[in-house]
């Protein structure tokens, strides 16, 4: 009756355990006490010294929906959704399908090409579209010595232009790192299939439509996720290329959320963290929508 | 064995960054009792950290030889904020240094959020009248002195002579007129030079402020908004819209636009604001001799307009250990030392708000980017008649709501609706 001695699989599990436990406390500590510290102060109000429960408790929640700024950033993250993601994702499919040609000349070139974006720190290739479409930068040289404008233009300073600029940043950065996941997608479907509907006389188009968006399915709804997840938490392309401006008209949610917590001089913790579980909210109900529209088992 | 090797190094190479980062963090720990250290945050290591060392000097020549200020050089006024809130958040105030230089339109939002991270200077030796009013009403909090000034926030306006002589006019057609000649001169030297007379970061926008100042009103009335009612308000902003429509008044797209490119980049014929701005005017070289400031215009003209835009203080922390060193230390450097403003001038361009230091031969002297003029006595005296207006602790929310407003008139809405938007919007902000 020695009750030191455990079974082979009761140690396999303790082992198991042990291995699991420093990832687990790590993320119980860094992830989830501020998550519920973050919903509990969404319910504050008051400098951050001195926090005071709000008056109505749900006061930071009814304030953003009166807040027009608020509003003007989450209409703002929507356009850039609405108009960045679809385009962003065609064009990844369509690249990746070119790439993905067996008998195309110097593959790795231009895959490392479409992808070499992505390697780029956030803040510097927002700095360097910055400086391409700054009133006296390159897009402005261009188009002024080409004669299609009379005078520079000052994309950044103007608002649809800016959030245009906004927009076609967006699409260099992140088209690549989608074709990654559709050419992956990609090589997992056999040749054999292809050829078998070359056989039937499908052409280029319907083999498109009818074999390779199928079978790609499982992995355009992962990125339709990402991508919806991403632009929702869009921070770093409104503050480095714009900083939110010309006054505000670019701004997105998580932008004015930061600027709500740690802009200068205004540390309104309680709010920003109301903002900040609206826009979880607004994720979680887009994923919910996707997964089930993109479900196909029952 | 040659794996052992490198995982030591590597330990070696975490522990010696660890280290390393922390290290900064202690420099910034206040002073002991007894001592003759004290630690200060501050920004700009061509304006105000000159200024800080010209103090340090002073002090130890003057007073107390073995004094050693600690100055830590922040990357921006942010940061001083920010080191604020989160000790104040935290509720441990053990990281702040003894005094930190804070922005002037901040600190009362600050003293009324944060009470324990300041302490008053109500029995420090300064004679405050020697100082200009307008300055220290941003660092005097229900009549309680907070702060002592360190630099001069009154606004010049600086105009290309050369360019204006193209164009048939002279400095003396700019000052003191209205803003309707303004805009006539603007025209004509855009259409002559291709120059902007003024720009402004159209992010930031500070104009409708100074001018507001300048008419001696303010964006606030008793605590609350003064915009849409306030008839001179609306006449600022159509007179702002005006100019940029005209090509007048060019709006940069951020700070860095605003400097670098319409400053710097020589697309201005005239800059207006605090004059700490007048650095980054001197920084082409190859227009030395050709710029004057003088007074800004108003609306209704035939009179000089003074402002006051931005401009910092330095404060005592929560966490000063040796508060009578700290006041002693302010009292005799900035409270009114001729050598600290002397030398901070030379040094660091810091334009003092102290009247009589003011008046020293340094000030005197003309200075040959400017055509020869003596600006800094002259900017000591415009200060002065800088008339002091109700500030807000919303200043830059304010100041934000009504770029916007101004954005929007630009593209398209009217005047009336978008400021009465702006105004709700500032209401709503302010939780009234």
């Amino acid at each position: 009756m020695n009750k030191k001695k455990m079974g082979l699989v009761a140690k396999q599990n303790a082992a198991g355990w042990v291995f699991l436990a420093p990832a687990s406390i790590m993320i119980f500590i860094m992830s989830f006490y501020p998550m519920v510290e973050a919903f509990i102060t969404s319910f504050k109000t008051g400098s951050s010294a001195n926090m005071q429960w709000a008056d109505p408790i749900t006061y930071n929640y009814t304030r953003m929906f009166q807040d027009k700024l608020f509003m003007t950033s989450v209409g703002n993250t929507f356009l850039y959704l609405l108009i960045q993601v679809p385009i962003m994702l065609v064009l990844a499919i369509l690249l990746a399908q070119l790439l993905n040609n067996k008998d195309l000349k110097f593959k790795g070139v231009f895959r490392t090409c479409v992808f070499l974006p992505c390697a780029t720190a956030l803040v510097s290739y927002a700095l360097i579209f910055k400086s391409l479409f700054a009133t006296q930068g390159l897009v402005n040289s261009v188009f002024v010595s080409l004669g299609i404008f009379k005078e520079n233009f000052n994309f950044l300073g103007t608002a649809w232009s800016a959030k245009m600029v906004i927009i076609i940043a967006l699409i260099g950065r992140w088209t690549g790192y989608n074709m990654v996941f559709y050419l992956a997608g990609l090589q997992n479907i056999e040749y054999s299939v292809y050829e078998a509907a070359k056989i039937d006389g499908a052409n280029g188009w319907k083999t498109f439509w009818g074999i390779t968006v199928p079978l790609l399915r499982p992995v355009i709804i992962m990125t339709f996720i990402m991508s919806i997840n991403g632009t929702l938490q869009l921070f770093d392309e409104s503050v480095n290329l714009t900083k939110g401006g010309p006054a505000n008209a670019t701004i997105t949610m998580s932008h004015y959320i930061y600027n709500n917590s740690f802009g200068q001089g205004v540390a309104n913790f309680g709010y920003a963290s109301a903002m900040a579980f609206f826009v979880f909210i607004l994720v979680a109900i887009l994923a919910v929508i996707n997964l089930k529209v993109g479900d196909t088992r029952d | 064995m040659k794996k052992k090797m490198m995982s030591l190094v590597l330990t070696g190479v975490m522990a010696v960054s660890m280290v390393a980062t922390a290290a900064p963090a202690m420099a910034a720990e206040g002073s002991a009792t007894g001592d003759h250290t004290l630690s200060v945050f501050a920004w700009d290591a061509n304006f105000n950290i000159p200024a800080l060392k010209a103090a340090e000097a002073d002090y130890q020549a003057n007073v107390d030889p073995d004094f050693v200020l600690n100055i830590v050089e922040q990357s921006a006024s942010s940061d001083v904020e920010n080191a604020v809130t989160l000790a104040a958040s935290s509720g441990d105030y053990s990281q702040l240094p003894d005094i930190v230089l804070f922005q002037d339109h901040y600190i009362q939002k600050y003293v009324a959020d944060y009470p324990d991270a300041w302490v008053a200077l109500d029995d420090i030796e300064i004679d405050w009248s020697d100082f200009g009013e307008e300055k220290l009403s941003y660092s005097t909090i229900n009549d309680v002195h907070y702060g002592v000034p360190v630099d001069n926030g009154t606004a010049i306006f600086a105009y290309r002579v050369d360019l204006l002589e193209e164009c048939g006019y002279t400095i003396d057609d700019l000052t003191g007129c209205s803003w309707d000649e303004f805009i006539e001169i603007g025209k004509k030297a855009y259409e002559t030079t291709g120059k902007y007379l003024l720009s402004m970061d159209g992010s930031g926008n500070d104009l409708p402020y100074m001018l507001l100042q300048a008419e001696g009103a303010s964006q606030f009335k008793d605590g609350e908004p003064y915009i849409t009612e306030n008839e001179t308000m609306v006449q600022i902003i159509e007179k702002i819209v005006e100019m940029i429509q005209s090509n007048v008044l060019y709006l940069g797209n951020d700070w860095s636009d605003y400097t670098d490119q319409t400053i710097i980049g020589d697309m201005v014929a005239g800059v207006m604001n605090g004059n700490w701005i007048i650095p980054t005017i001197e920084q082409v070289p190859e227009n030395s001799g050709k710029w004057e400031i003088t007074t800004l215009p108003t609306l209704e003209g035939g009179k000089e307009g003074y402002a006051s835009n931005g401009g910092s203080s330095l404060y005592i922390t929560g966490n000063c250990q040796n508060v009578d060193l700290a006041k002693d230390f302010l009292a005799k450097t900035f409270g009114g030392s001729t050598a600290t403003y002397d030398a901070a001038l030379k040094d660091g361009g810091v334009i003092t708000c102290c009247i009589s230091a003011g008046q020293s031969d340094v000030y005197n002297e003309g200075v040959e980017y400017f055509n020869g003029q003596p600006i800094y006595t002259t900017i000591v005296e415009m200060g002065s008649h800088v008339i002091p207006v109700e500030q807000n602790d919303y200043h830059y929310t304010c100041r934000q709501y009504i770029g916007s407003a101004i954005q929007q008139i630009l593209e398209g809405a009217d005047v009336e609706s978008a400021l009465a938007d702006a105004e709700s919007q500032l209401r709503f902000a302010m939780g009234l």
